[in-house]
């Protein structure tokens, strides 16, 4: 007994720990059970309460001690080990947590009895501390050993294989898929019939079906290469960009409103979707698309539109911002935390299928992604801020500004013949409980203009959208970041045309305070004459990095702010008597000059350009962030400097300028990355063999599954890269393949041998996706309206459509445009798209899901916007012939692409015969109707 | 490590999940969860993880966010120090204005055998507290109705995850034929989050809540647009003839067959909706214990009284949401506390006991799980909306303790568990997380939280994350 006490009073005096037998920590290998045991009832408790002050991720932790691996306890602090293993009331840990002597652990209280428990009983099994616990210091898998896995080993350029039927090879594609069957002794499907290929190509190419006129033409064409004529003329239809747009849309979330409580509208986020639909259309090389996507704000060489007024390149980065956004963060770190772990999934999956957003809270279980990576990617995007700017290119920007300069010489000469007196502007008398924040009596100082509207500084102490000379133009002055304070009151003293409150973010006029990115209360000037106060209780935009935005997007119309003060008084200052507008003079005696001048004046206001502005990414004070213990934004860790993750950077230095974005692009865009051809090429040939060549298109991880055919992804990627990057070519190479043309018909044997066709055996079948759907429904009946671009059509709101943020309804007929058209309200997603499986925008999704559902039945069968276009394919057929075997041949024809069997004829005519007594129109509406009920018409083969 | 790692199998996919996928295929478990024969189906549902205490669920979930202090965790101290300074560190509230004491407008009394605290607000339920596991220490992540919403429902607090619905069903299937497995109630109010709440996530679609709507019509797309059922009928025959020809052009692609057979029941939904919905079979002195023929309680009496329906049609998940009343919005009373929670309490009281009486009495409690609260309780401290303490206070939002109660399929009867601080701020005793929630939820209907799972992203998701506890305390 003794002898036992006297050991426990001097245990880590005398005890160097690992040195004695017995007494060491547990080495390599603990037990399952004990991994269990510590991973559940020890570690949580470790990381929660000692973490913070005692872990590698602190950059001098308290005491010298760490409690994040076995070495480190073993190790001990300044106190020396801190575990005796097997013996809990001899280890200083143990003792300090059960506030048994001096040393009392935490110092934030004592951990509850059930922890304190575990954690002796823990260290009564010998303290067994399994793996490392990476944080920073050690990545997942060697970078070296990782390079060489699959993903992130160079693409290679493969000899195109050798076959036997070298009959059926038109692309080498072909050579890759047969050396496969070959080898597995099964044959490839036989050609599709002409009919089922042209509808198969035009609904892969453009989401429609092919008319009769198309699919006649192409039977007609006997040429050998017939089928590339008609692949390239859908690759040059204007439907083709719309069609892989909506591809790409899925890809990036793209959602027009911010969700959560209100679902309010984002800025003209449609320019985006015009972007890409441009971008297919065009066929701009890949790699551009994807820089401009990261920092075309930033690129030295900008794209521009097509008749050079707007900047087309800094449109990419607006898909940074189609996330959900929080309407009232009352934790705006962590929400600004979970905007950039948003980012991060969407960059890592769409560019290069990873699953980078694992990484957040530990080292990623089974791709070489570190923690410490994440957080250089977070840094990167955490330097980087939502900013509306004018999309004006510098030619357009500088004749803006010249035909500001004009305007304002008429006006000074205009105001001169009038004699009208510049006003004065009386002094604020401020109180001691006011803290004014600008007055705008010297000129913009920090503040940045987008747009010509705010001029070149205030006028008379006056910050005014009028400052360009007119109401036409049009701007947006911002301000400086600025840390707010507790004060609960904003002053601000405005004047301006009459503008909607309601508008919220999207209103055209208005002043607004951007709290840690969010858009929260807005002012709008009601349209009194004269300048006057506007007040505004602050809830959650105190104590935080907050900006101010003077918003000008109309045309007609202007907003002046000219005091801004924080207070504690519910009141606003005092209003001297208000500034008059210049005051009227000595009327000249020159009428005709005057009259010439204001008229020379509404011809060069005529000239102002349309505002054009979107939300793009700009850098915001460039910094590192520091590593979120845990994936917890309260518990920092050491700094990750920024720059991309260690295994595809290409050794390149750490970002020490700007966002870092420029260099995040580069890597992204460096034909030397292994995924980034590789898995765009994936997503081609998925859309076109309903699944991709790695079939899980967003996760080319280990998680992910493997390539069925890793030389052809290769062969594709290589000759992607070598096109310069060109989406059409790839296309090209795959639809021309005699695999593309195999029919959907597959043969028994090839079933047993490989059911899931991983082979490719035959072409699969495939129902069309939701807008396919809509869009056949409004081609067959003559509704469809190519007009292309601008604003979204808003979506129709049924009755069944409930909820906070519900918008006016559109119409039903969504005006007859194609599907991507259709407004995506993130709240009020249209039902028919939601039920036949349209992605909500949250994260990338490269193949969407196929499922069945009484809904789909449902709606089809008894919805009023499928009866209304089935009544106007049956007029349509009705006004096409006479005879009603003819109204039948066109009806499948459009639809089908086939004409019908006779038995087909026979039933329809049967069922026509039998409601021989109701009105022409409605027995042709009812055809139509159960003929898009057949499942013809939404399945592909 | 977490514990999610161990999970990962060498196949690719759980039973479960294949299942899941194959289902699109005729006659698959998805297709036999949702709609199928369910003599039929019982044998293709997919089996629970253990035995299992509840085939459904109700879930009454009470929008806005009720008061602890004001229902079931009274608290004297209030009551004492009213108008006075809270001596506690406060968090950040969504409006954080006032940290002045706000007593309970409310007087409290203790009922039943279990001698359970009741507000006066809720002398229905007063009666039913022999049948309840009320616990007063819940936790939730989000102080802001929208993520806690989201969270509440599964288990994240934003939007794109499947609701706990979902989970259930993926889990267990269905055993209604005609009927999804997955129905939301409302009477005129979405929650904030809107119809996500009850998505599907990642889920295939056929695992989405289905919105009932108030009235005859509760659903969109059910009337048939054709004049009479027979011409119905004729078309759909006219489609199935067409189709068969179809099939054979297309060969037996069990996706396409399975979309003919959807049809089927897509026909049979139309008329077994309508059924449901007809109360003429239920007895005077039925509608009289949910309150149906009483201008108060009429709504969510109705609600109450389908959800029995639905259960004994082997509906899976049921949620009710309140009706609208107008003046008080939800149960989020910032301000006019007293009188909006007594309007609201009105509003649901007499129905849930008559459902909780109801299903007794037909022995329909013990294999169903009813769960009542909101997103989040609400602050010991007053919100004053005028700036002036007047009958128009209220609370502001308080996700770190508040109280939610079960009832029926294998939880404790008459049980009180857990605690608040003595001003009702901070669960401190036996705190049970939304997450532990959810565990306790699926154990009850014998799945096991860490194995439910479904791949995506590369990860086997939950609904519990990588959190949750199941809370043994309070099984029976």
């Amino acid at each position: 007994m003794l002898g036992t006490g006297t050991l426990r009073r001097f245990p880590f005096a005398v005890v160097a720990l690992a040195a004695i037998p017995g007494t060491c920590l547990r080495g390599a290998d603990p037990a399952p059970e004990q991994v269990e045991f510590f991973e559940k009832r020890v570690r949580p408790a470790l990381v929660r309460s000692c973490y913070p002050c005692h872990s590698g991720a602190i950059a001098s932790p308290m005491g010298g001690l760490r409690v994040d691996s076995r070495e480190a306890l073993a190790a001990g602090g300044q106190r020396g080990p801190a575990v005796v293993a097997g013996e809990p009331e001899a280890s200083p840990l143990y003792r300090a947590l059960t506030y048994a002597g001096e040393l009392k652990m935490p110092p934030s209280g004592k951990l509850p009895d059930v922890e304190i428990a575990d954690i002796g009983e823990w260290i009564r099994m010998g303290a067994p501390y399994p793996g490392a616990e990476g944080g920073a210091k050690a990545p997942a898998a060697p970078l070296e050993k990782a390079r060489r896995s699959w993903p992130f080993r160079p693409v290679q350029d493969p000899p195109v294989p050798a076959v036997k039927n070298t009959g059926w090879v038109r692309t080498p594609v072909d050579a890759f898929v047969l050396a496969k069957l070959e080898a597995a002794r099964l044959e490839p499907a036989p050609p599709a019939d002409k009919r089922s290929l042209i509808r198969r190509a035009t609904f892969d190419l453009t989401g429609l079906p092919p008319t009769p006129d198309e699919v006649d033409a192409f039977l007609r064409d006997s040429s050998p290469d017939a089928f590339g004529r008609v692949v390239d003329r859908l690759l040059a239809s204007p439907q083709y960009g719309e069609r892989w747009a909506r591809h790409w849309l899925d890809l990036v979330r793209y959602a027009e409103t911010n969700g959560h409580e209100f679902d309010n509208d984002k800025p003209a986020p449609w320019r985006y979707r015009d972007y890409v639909i441009r971008a297919f259309n065009a066929d701009a090389p890949y790699d551009q698309f994807v820089r401009e996507h990261i920092a075309g704000d930033l690129l030295p060489r900008k794209r521009l539109s097509e008749d050079g007024a707007l900047e087309e390149s800094p449109l990419g980065t607006v898909f940074f911002w189609f996330g959900e956004v929080l309407n009232s963060a009352t934790d705006s770190v962590k929400s600004r935390a979970d905007e950039v772990d948003n980012q991060i999934d969407v960059v890592g999956k769409a560019f290069q299928g990873l699953t980078i957003a694992c990484a957040r809270c530990h080292d990623h279980k089974f791709d070489p992604i570190p923690t410490a990576d994440y957080y250089s990617l977070a840094g990167i995007f955490h330097s980087t801020a939502l900013r509306e700017d004018a999309l004006d290119s510098p030619e357009r920007a500088a004749a803006t500004r010249e035909l500001s300069r004009r305007i304002r010489e008429v006006n000074a000469r205009i105001e001169a013949l009038e004699g009208a007196v510049p006003a004065s502007r009386p002094a604020i008398r401020y109180r001691p409980e006011d803290a004014p924040f600008e007055t705008f009596e010297g000129g913009f100082g920090a503040w940045r203009t987008a747009g010509a509207a705010f001029g070149e500084g205030p006028v008379n102490g006056e910050a005014s959208s009028l400052g360009a000379g007119a109401e036409a133009f049009t701007g947006t002055l911002t301000s400086p970041k600025f840390r707010t304070t507790d004060k609960l009151f904003l002053h601000v003293r405005v004047s301006g045309t009459k503008a909607d409150e309601k508008l919220k973010e999207r209103g055209p006029l208005r002043f607004t305070i951007v709290a840690d990115g969010y858009k929260g209360q807005h002012i709008v000037p009601d349209g009194t004459p004269g300048a006057y106060w506007k007040t505004l209780r602050l809830v959650l935009e105190r104590n935080r990095d907050c900006y101010f935005e003077i918003v000008d997007h109309s045309r007609e119309g202007y907003i002046a702010v000219d005091e801004i003060v924080f207070s504690d008084s519910a009141e606003p200052p005092e209003n001297p008597a208000a500034p008059e507008r210049g005051g009227a003079g000595a009327v000249s005696a020159d009428s005709g000059e005057l009259e010439r001048l204001r008229l020379l004046r509404r011809q060069l206001e005529a000239q102002a350009p349309e505002p054009a502005y979107a939300m793009l990414a700009s850098d915001d004070w460039p910094r590192n962030a520091r590593i979120h213990v845990r994936g917890n934004h309260q518990q920092l860790g050491e700094e990750a400097p920024r720059g991309y993750l260690r295994v595809l950077n290409g050794g390149a230095a750490a970002v020490r300028e700007g966002s870092g974005r420029l260099q995040l692009a580069e890597r992204l865009a460096s034909p030397d990355n292994p995924l980034t051809s590789r898995v765009m090429v994936n997503r081609i040939w998925k859309h076109h063999f309903a699944r991709g060549i790695v079939r899980t298109p967003d996760n080319f991880g280990a998680t992910g599954d493997a390539p069925t055919h890793p030389e052809l992804l290769d062969y594709l990627a290589s000759r992607f890269v070598e096109s310069g990057w060109s989406v059409k070519a790839i296309h090209r190479l795959t639809m021309l393949s005699s695999a593309y043309r195999m029919s959907s018909e597959s043969a028994a044997e090839a079933l047993r041998a490989d059911p899931e066709n991983k082979l490719l055996h035959h072409m699969p079948v495939r129902r069309l996706e939701a807008e396919a759907i809509r869009d056949s429904l409004l081609s067959v009946a003559g509704a469809l309206d190519a007009k292309m671009f601008g604003p979204s059509v808003p979506p129709h709101i049924s009755k069944y459509q409930d909820g906070r943020g519900k918008p006016e309804s559109g119409p039903l007929d969504g005006e007859g445009r194609r599907s991507i058209y259709i407004q995506a309200r993130r709240n009020f997603l249209t039902p028919m798209f939601l039920a036949f499986d349209y992605p909500l925008p949250v994260s990338s999704i490269g193949s969407r899901g196929s499922s069945t559902v009484p809904s789909q039945a449902l709606l089809m069968m008894n919805n009023e916007f499928v009866a209304e276009q089935a009544g106007r394919w049956g007029r349509r057929a009705i006004s096409q012939a006479a005879d009603p075997r003819e109204r039948v041949r066109w009806m499948y024809e459009t639809a089908f692409a086939r004409p019908p069997e006779p038995t087909e004829i026979d039933e329809i005519l049967g069922f026509a015969e039998a409601r021989r007594s109701r009105p022409e129109e409605e027995i042709w509406a009812d055809i139509a109707h159960a003929l898009v009920n057949s499942v013809e018409f939404i399945y592909l083969r | 490590m977490p514990v999610h790692r161990a999970r990962f199998t060498p196949e690719r996919h759980s039973r479960r999940e294949m299942l899941c996928r194959c289902a699109n295929g005729f006659g698959g478990v998805a297709l036999a969860s949702l709609l199928a024969e369910s003599a039929a189906a019982a044998s293709r549902l997919p089996a629970p993880h253990h035995a299992a205490k509840a085939r459904s669920v109700i879930f009454l979930f009470m929008d806005g966010g009720p008061s602890q202090m004001d229902t079931f965790d009274p608290k004297p101290r209030l009551t004492r120090d009213n108008g006075k300074p809270i001596p506690l560190k406060t968090p950040t509230t969504v409006f954080n204005i006032s940290d002045k004491i706000l007593a309970s407008p409310y007087a409290f009394r203790q009922y039943g055998e279990s001698g359970a605290w009741v507000s006066e607000i809720f002398p229905h339920m007063a009666g039913c507290v022999d049948e309840l596991t009320i616990v007063r220490s819940m936790v939730s992540d989000h102080s802001e109705h929208t993520a806690a919403n989201y969270f509440m429902h599964s288990g994240s607090g934003f939007q794109g995850r499947p609701s706990m619905g979902g989970w259930v069903v993926y889990g267990l299937g269905s055993e209604c034929a005609n009927l999804p497995g997955f129905i939301v109630m409302e009477s005129g109010l979405v929650p904030p989050g809107g119809m996500d709440l009850f998505g599907s996530g990642f889920l295939p679609a056929s695992y989405q809540g289905t919105l009932f709507r108030k009235g005859a019509q509760p659903i969109a797309d059910l009337e048939p647009r054709e004049s009479d059922a027979a011409a119905q009928r004729e078309k759909l025959g006219l489609v199935r003839r067409l189709n068969k020809g179809v099939l054979e052009r297309f060969g037996a692609v069990s996706e396409v067959e399975a979309t003919i057979a959807n049809y089927e029941m897509a026909f049979r939904m139309q008329s077994e909706v309508p059924a449901l919905l007809d109360l003429s079979g239920e007895t005077p002195a039925t509608r009289k214990l949910y309150g149906l023929d009483e201008p108060d309680t009429e709504e969510f009496g109705r609600e109450c009284l389908l959800a029995r329906r639905l259960v004994e049609r082997g509906v899976r998940f049921i949620e009710l949401l309140p009706p609208f009343r107008k003046g008080c919005d939800r149960w989020d009373q910032h301000g006019s506390l007293a009188e909006g929670h007594r309007v609201n309490a009105r509003a649901v009281d007499k129905p849930m006991a008559g459902l909780l009486t109801d299903l007794k009495a037909r022995g329909l409690l013990d294999q169903t799980l009813v769960v009542w609260g909101g997103e989040f309780g609400r602050t010991p401290c007053a919100q004053f909306p005028d700036g002036k303490y007047t009958d128009k206070v209220g609370r502001d939002h308080n996700p770190f303790g508040f109280t939610m109660w079960l009832a029926g399929g294998g939880v404790k009867r008459g049980l009180t568990y857990g605690a608040t601080d003595e001003f009702g701020y901070y669960a401190t005793e036996n705190k049970v997380h939304v997450h532990d929630l959810h565990a306790t939820m699926l154990h009850l209907l014998g799945l096991d939280h860490k194995r439910l799972t479904f791949r995506f992203g590369g990860r086997d998701m939950r609904l519990t994350d990588v959190h949750g506890e199941v809370v043994h305390d309070i099984l029976a």
